[in-house]
């Protein structure tokens, strides 16, 4: 039998006397794209930072290809094919918007393609290019807006060339325009392709959001979490419906 | 004699194309020139005794940088690996009568070695409790150096020590493009990729990490390097005065070191070793009024902190240089137009 891609086993953390992540398990696919709603506090980014080993879990597995990724290092896990961006843009502010994406393309994972790819530089603009904030390439990253701030993340991400992509509210803070490319850029990813140099296969993903809407419309399956469990769990017509969900976001009676 | 004919038009080419185009370059140029032909108008011991210093001083500056600067690990303890290369060379070239080109990269060996050593536990601690961790490390060294008199000789130190050549000018020479080689060369290191990620360590850790970059190896490659040029130069000052002695683990060394480099300027290498060139003579050279002299030094150094934060070089380099909006090569403050891609200059 294969290896599921991507497999969550009875994992739970708690920091002090809350329970952020409480025995949360399921599974992913190939090329699939998650989406991770629920309320707030709900331990969605509390789930993203265990995955990609920013955080320790008190118990349970992760396994991504059959591998463990419960006691990894970040970098390591980065380079096994999971790639991460921050809910709180994490950019390195003095430094050029090409050397924030130059760090990724540094990486061992990144750097392990054929000579004809390992041109630093002209990998990480391939990257900004492919985000959309190539021209700004050489303006320190504090004289960027939000919008392009998520952009750089969603670019610092690409860059390491990821299987799996863990998106921490791509659309959060963004205008409704903003929310429409960034949503174009994700599905374009998404298909994968090359992007000048940088190939990609067309990573599977998880995309914690809450503008439902527009999570809607790209994902294939998703997961509810609330106060730290699993809710529910289904495609999003069916999450969309269930009496729980609409409880858990509205209060009792809120679906009437 | 073609071939020299071409190579002399290449080197003027490239002088007036790269070089005399921008304040700064010719600066630097000026420096080399100046430092470089200093015996050939001043052979006054006491000034040569001097530039040698600073120079030796300008390595330890610009390693701090190299670590603290760049990577943003406070270290407070400079001095260490400042003390444990004198240390070392001098023993060794007291005890197995090492020359002094043995020695002095042996000391910085052990330097390498107790950036390690001093890197390893302090890769889990941050900012202040990093800076008070490594201020302490100097100290414990002190406290054995005084405990075991008959290996280090405690408070008189190591003395007798071989000089590194015997003639004057000789000496400055080679002390002199040492410190130039070096500091080429660490500023050379923060240019490439791997200053990139010092940078980008500094500035936000954990989104290195996820960057896919081993942080933890990256931290201890800076504080082996740092300790590597500091170790360098401990070596040479022990040869130089010819004495190891615990005064080169002083707290109050560990501290010069962090002033020079916060006056010059952080994180760019060239703004220590000017502060170095500045504050170090100006100490020297106010001793005609010694009771004000630490005074002044106070005073020259708060005002430079308080009026130019980002540190004097490039505050200066921002006055008489402008980026260009577009390209962002750097020009001429008085150009109007870019010189590379020719858009206005604001």
């Amino acid at each position: 039998m294969a290896e599921p891609f991507l497999e969550v086993e009875a994992l739970s953390k708690s920091f002090g006397g809350l329970q952020a992540v409480k025995n949360i398990r399921f599974r992913m696919e190939q090329k699939e794209i998650l989406g991770l709603i629920g309320p707030n506090g709900a331990g969605k980014t509390t789930l993203l930072r265990l995955l990609t080993g920013i955080l320790k879990p008190d118990s349970g597995s992760v396994r991504f290809h059959g591998k463990q990724l419960v006691g990894m290092k970040t970098w390591d896990i980065v380079n096994l094919g999971v790639a991460c961006t921050f809910q709180n843009m994490r950019p390195f502010r003095r430094l050029p918007i090409i050397a924030n994406v130059m760090v990724s393309c540094l990486s061992p994972r990144s750097m392990r393609r054929g000579e004809w790819v390992k041109v630093v530089e002209a990998r990480a603009m391939d990257a900004l290019e492919f985000a959309g904030i190539s021209d700004m390439a050489l303006e320190k990253a504090s004289s960027l807006s939000q919008g392009d701030l998520k952009r750089l993340e969603v670019a610092r991400a690409v860059a390491t060339d990821p299987e799996l992509l863990l998106l921490d509210e791509p659309f959060g803070g963004l205008s409704p325009a903003e929310t429409d490319l960034m949503a174009k850029s994700i599905r374009r990813l998404h298909k994968g392709g090359r992007f000048g140099r940088l190939h990609s296969e067309g990573p599977a993903m998880i995309i914690v959001e809450h503008k439902l809407q527009q999570l809607m419309k790209i994902v294939d399956r998703i997961v509810v979490l609330n106060f730290g469990t699993l809710l529910a769990e289904g495609t999003p017509d069916e999450v969309v419906n269930n009496p729980q969900v609409i409880e858990a976001y509205l209060g009792q009676g809120g679906g009437q | 004699m073609v071939a020299a004919g071409l190579y002399l038009k290449r080197f003027y080419t490239v002088v007036r194309k790269e070089v005399l185009v921008l304040p700064s370059r010719i600066i630097v140029a000026l420096f080399f020139i100046v430092l470089l032909g200093m015996p050939l108008i001043s052979r006054n011991p006491y000034l040569i005794r001097v530039i040698v210093l600073t120079s030796i001083f300008a390595i330890l500056a610009a390693s701090w940088d190299l670590l603290s600067g760049f990577t943003g690990q406070m270290n407070f303890g400079h001095a260490l690996f400042f003390g444990v290369g004198a240390y070392t060379s001098a023993l060794l070239n007291i005890h197995l009568h090492l020359p002094p080109w043995g020695s002095v990269p042996l000391g910085a060996a052990a330097a390498v070695l107790t950036g390690l050593i001093v890197g390893i536990p302090c890769l889990r601690l941050k900012h202040t409790y990093l800076a008070l961790t490594t201020m302490a490390f100097p100290i414990i060294l002190m406290g054995i150096v005084f405990a075991l008199p008959d290996v280090t000789g405690g408070e008189l130190g190591i003395s007798g020590l071989q000089r590194i050549s015997n003639s004057l000018i000789g000496n400055y020479y080679i002390y002199i493009v040492i410190m130039l080689v070096l500091c080429t060369i660490m500023w050379k290191i923060t240019d490439s990729h791997t200053g990139i990620i010092f940078h980008a360590i500094r500035e936000d850790e954990l989104a290195v990490k996820a960057s896919g970059i081993n942080t933890t190896r990256y931290k201890l490659l800076a504080f082996c390097l740092s300790g590597f040029f500091a170790g360098i130069s401990g070596g040479l000052y022990a040869h130089y005065m010819r004495i190891a002695g615990p005064s080169t683990l002083e707290v109050s060394m560990s501290f010069s070191v962090v002033i020079w480099a916060v006056f010059g300027g952080m994180a760019t290498i060239y703004g220590p070793v000017a502060a170095v060139f500045i504050l170090f003579p100006l100490l020297e050279f106010v001793r005609f009024w010694p009771e004000y002299r630490t005074m002044i030094f106070a005073v020259v150094v708060l005002l430079i902190l308080l009026y130019m934060p980002e540190g004097l070089i490039p505050w200066v380099r921002d006055k008489i240089e402008k980026g260009c909006p577009r390209c962002k090569i750097r020009n001429v403050a008085t150009r109007k137009t870019c010189r590379v891609c020719t858009a206005g200059l604001d």
